[in-house]
């Protein structure tokens, strides 16, 4: 049903209230793909603790920028971006792999590859894949 | 969980203060089983809020709650039993991983991908019921947090049950129906029921005796003569001591509003 590749954007506020409305999209998206139930579900949490997290790291002043959230299905994988939009990075150094934060932890649990990074424009963004699996669960 | 005699209370206040990292300190330094014991009693309780915290993250799935926090914490125990603390990472770090994939195999244990999606089934049913009773309770179509409210879910879950709740696994109609038996095999399409006419049309009586109440007295009687008693307009007008035109105009004001209330009650 999905061709190589289709690309779905989405934009919502920083607000907790739209993290249901990302996970529900990426919900649809995921769910025409050939992945089971549970792994859906797992997809929507991953998503879930993205969107949420970034709202948490949100600095006063940057209430007002969106949250970008990008899903790329391909014939095999599903990748979603989850980008924090900021016009510098954060004064705080990033953290140590050994104390990521427990939302983290649970992406990559949950994701079959989790990706933190920050970008040149001061942005920063987690990639997230989960790859279609036919025989493991 | 065991105690012991030889652990005084003042020893549990001495552990309360230490925070994870001491503790397994002293675990791997402790030279009596009891004192391993109450001290591996100690992490495990500590990190109750942790357990409870992923598993409800994991509650929307159609399991209860309860039965999450406790192969969770089989996760969490696990995880303390196998912690080196000298690995240089935080022991939440090690567990987080290990509590989550004892739930996830709780799942996965469960079959839970090879049957239908239990919960969203069950909601999206849920959800039409309600829709159909708020409908007739409200006189107007419930909004989604209506829906939500009285089926006791969140919105998100009604807007997901409502989306894919019945088609989430689509299945071919020509599924053939697993049977052992010698029987002739049948596939899924033979089960499909078809609409009943005659039922169809009971409901359709139904329906139109009680739209018929609806009727002013004049217009029900002209509709009564006119189509039980199958006299013709000029008859009725006779009847009624008013024009032919008359007759008409109200037979046609009668039959508009019985389509019209036989739309809404559908």
């Amino acid at each position: 049903m999905n061709h190589p590749h289709d690309v779905v954007e989405l934009r919502i506020p920083r607000k907790p209230e739209y993290v249901g409305v990302a996970r529900l999209a990426v919900s649809g998206i995921a769910s025409r793909m050939d992945f089971s139930y549970d792994e859906v579900e797992d997809i929507k949490l991953a998503v879930g603790e993205a969107c949420t997290s970034v709202i948490h790291e949100t600095a006063p002043e940057h209430v007002a920028l969106p949250i970008v959230v990008r899903c790329e299905s391909a014939p095999d994988e599903i990748r979603i971006d989850v980008v924090n939009i900021r016009p510098a990075p954060r004064k705080t150094p990033p953290r140590e792999a050994a104390d990521a934060p427990i939302s983290q932890l649970l992406m990559e649990v949950l994701m079959d590859e989790v990706e933190v990074r920050e970008n040149e424009d001061g942005s920063a963004a987690v990639r997230m894949v989960k790859r279609v699996s036919r025989d493991e669960a | 969980m065991t105690t012991t005699a030889t652990e005084t209370p003042t020893q549990q206040q001495e552990w309360d203060g230490m925070d994870t990292t001491q503790l397994f300190r002293e675990l791997r330094a402790a030279t009596t089983p009891e004192r391993q014991e109450r001290i591996r009693d100690q992490l495990i309780l500590m990190h109750g809020n942790l357990v409870r915290y992923l598993a409800r993250k994991f509650a929307n799935r159609g399991e209860p709650l309860e039965d999450l926090i406790q192969v969770g914490t089989i996760g969490l125990i696990n995880a303390v039993d196998r912690f080196e603390p000298d690995r240089h990472i935080k022991f939440s770090t090690y567990a987080v991983p290990t509590i989550i994939g004892e739930i996830r195999r709780y799942f996965r244990d469960k079959g839970w991908n090879l049957k239908v999606p239990r919960r969203l089934k069950e909601l999206n049913l849920a959800a039409n019921r309600a829709i159909e009773q708020l409908s007739q309770e409200m006189g107007r179509s419930p909004t989604y947090a209506e829906i939500a409210e009285s089926v006791g879910a969140t919105e998100e879950e009604i807007s997901e049950a409502l989306e894919m709740g019945s088609a989430y696994h689509a299945v071919s109609l020509d599924t053939e129906l697993s049977d052992d038996t010698e029987s002739a095999k049948s596939a899924l399409l033979d089960l499909v029921g078809e609409t009943d006419e005659s039922f169809r049309r009971v409901e359709l009586y139904a329906q139109l005796k009680d739209a018929i109440q609806t009727l002013p007295e004049r217009e029900r009687n002209i509709v009564h003569m006119r189509f039980f008693k199958e006299m013709s307009q000029t008859e009725v007008a006779k009847k009624l001591g008013i024009s032919q035109m008359h007759v008409s105009r109200l037979q046609q004001k009668a039959l508009n509003q019985l389509k019209e209330v036989m739309m809404r009650s559908e």
